[in-house]
């Protein structure tokens, strides 16, 4: 029985594996490894497409207290597919804390390591504590 | 497995999926895939062969990382090699299916340094060891791939993302869904052709294959001076010559070794060896690399 567990939960855990590796360039090509961000604020714009899926959030700008519109880079879509994520997974509006890395030369760019709805489900991205949560209790990764 | 858990196990897919399967394109099963008592692909099946009696290379082939026994079944799409790094294994706790070791195989080239497993790294010439210092230094931003230009073939052959290869009596094609590679192999006998000055050099240089026993062996001229081996910029110029012996080694496994021969760029001919393994009930997806190519935009200048 326990294996049967374990087999389930390593499934799920290949599911949602966060593909660290961007084929298509060098993470330090464009963004900065040492300049970690965390970004809370609200969909505005969701494109699908190739090289990378990528996202817009409009979020409160901490110096200056105005809203500016974050640009965030996640995997291409082909990988997000294989993983189970679809171009309606996150919609416009969807309130997402994102966690992630700044871009090199542009102060409202990143790559997005996690994304957290504000219900607490993750999109897209997937942590080690998710693979360890119980097998049917991990959070289902789509709307 | 009881029915129980089995409508765990359908339950624990289908919530990770959270869709319903027609918002996905259709998964049409692989045909004629020798399968396991537990439902899992046999990819220690002998090998199959074409009509003409040579090895069929045809299939869908992924890098050789993870064991596709982690792969759920009841007709959803496994969990592909395509989708994890090489760190995932570690942090997902899975173990990492890597290539059985053989002493006699040539060291095994990785997707961002074909020479990462040969003592001392590939044999440079001192102008492309320090082009290649030069490109490492800048990140590799100007490997042609992370400006949606062709990789090349030995990029195409490290790429996480699945290749689909075609084989008739007359021409293999390769479709590789890493941005949309494309490469033909002649197989009817044809010359490889001479290297002179008006010969138009192609990222993919010009492929001429024939068979010794069960080995294909593909030999190919006509590069351009610009291409990356790896995604750390080892080149290769246009009086290169790589040599190929591919063997599909059993129903679910490639072994390519590849002989890298550019006097130019190298002080030897030297051999390097990638594996795949097959991969099923999957297709190609679609990569359009220039549909949004924003990233170059921020490429640290």
């Amino acid at each position: 029985m326990k294996a049967y567990w374990m087999f389930t939960a390593v499934g799920l855990g290949a599911l949602l594996a966060q593909g660290a590796v961007s084929a298509h360039h060098s993470f330090a090509a464009e963004f900065d490894r040492s300049q970690k961000v965390t970004i809370t604020g609200s969909v505005t714009k969701v494109e699908w497409e190739n090289p990378h899926a990528r996202f817009y959030v409009d979020a409160k700008d901490e110096g200056s207290g105005e809203i500016v519109n974050w640009d965030f880079e996640l995997a291409s879509p082909n990988g997000l597919m294989r993983r189970g994520w679809t171009r309606n997974s996150m919609k416009i509006g969807d309130v997402v804390t994102v966690e992630g890395f700044r871009a090199k030369n542009a102060p409202h760019v990143g790559n997005a390591s996690t994304v957290t709805l504000a219900s607490g489900k993750k999109l897209f991205a997937g942590s080690s504590a998710e693979t360890e949560a119980p097998p049917g209790g991990a959070a289902p990764p789509s709307n | 497995m009881t029915k129980l858990l089995k409508t765990i196990l359908v339950a624990g897919v289908l919530a990770a999926f959270g869709l319903p399967a027609a918002a996905q394109w259709p998964v049409y099963p692989t045909p004629n895939v020798p399968h396991k008592a537990d439902g899992a692909p046999d990819l220690s099946a002998p090998t199959p062969r074409a009509a003409d009696g040579h090895p069929d290379l045809t299939g869908l082939w992924e890098i050789y990382f993870q064991s596709i026994a982690t792969a759920p079944r009841n007709g959803q799409p496994g969990p592909s090699r395509s989708q994890q790094s090489p760190g995932d294994g570690g942090q997902l706790g899975l173990t990492p299916s890597t290539p059985p070791t053989d002493p006699k195989a040539p060291p095994r080239a990785t997707f961002f340094d074909i020479g990462a497993n040969i003592p001392g790294g590939a044999p440079y010439q001192p102008w492309a060891r320090e082009l290649r210092a030069k490109r490492m230094a800048a990140n590799n931003k100007d490997n042609p791939d992370a400006h949606c230009l062709p990789m090349g073939l030995m990029q195409l052959h490290g790429h996480p993302q699945p290749r689909k290869i075609v084989q008739t009596p007359r021409l293999i094609v390769i479709m590789y869904e890493g941005n949309q590679g494309l490469r033909q192999i002649f197989t009817d006998g044809r010359k490889l052709p001479k290297l002179d000055d008006d010969l138009q050099p192609w990222w993919y240089g010009y492929s001429v294959g024939h068979w010794e026993g069960d080995t294909l062996v593909v030999e190919t001229v006509g590069f351009r001076d610009d291409v990356w081996l790896d995604v750390q910029g080892s080149p290769l110029t246009s009086k290169g010559k790589m040599t190929e012996r591919w063997r599909r080694t059993d129903f679910g496994h490639l072994e390519i070794d590849v002989t890298i021969d550019d006097p130019t760029a190298y002080t030897r001919p030297f051999t390097v060896r990638v594996s795949h393994q097959l991969t099923v009930d999957q297709e190609l997806i679609e990569f359009v690399c220039n549909e949004n190519e924003k990233s170059s935009q921020h490429y640290d200048k």
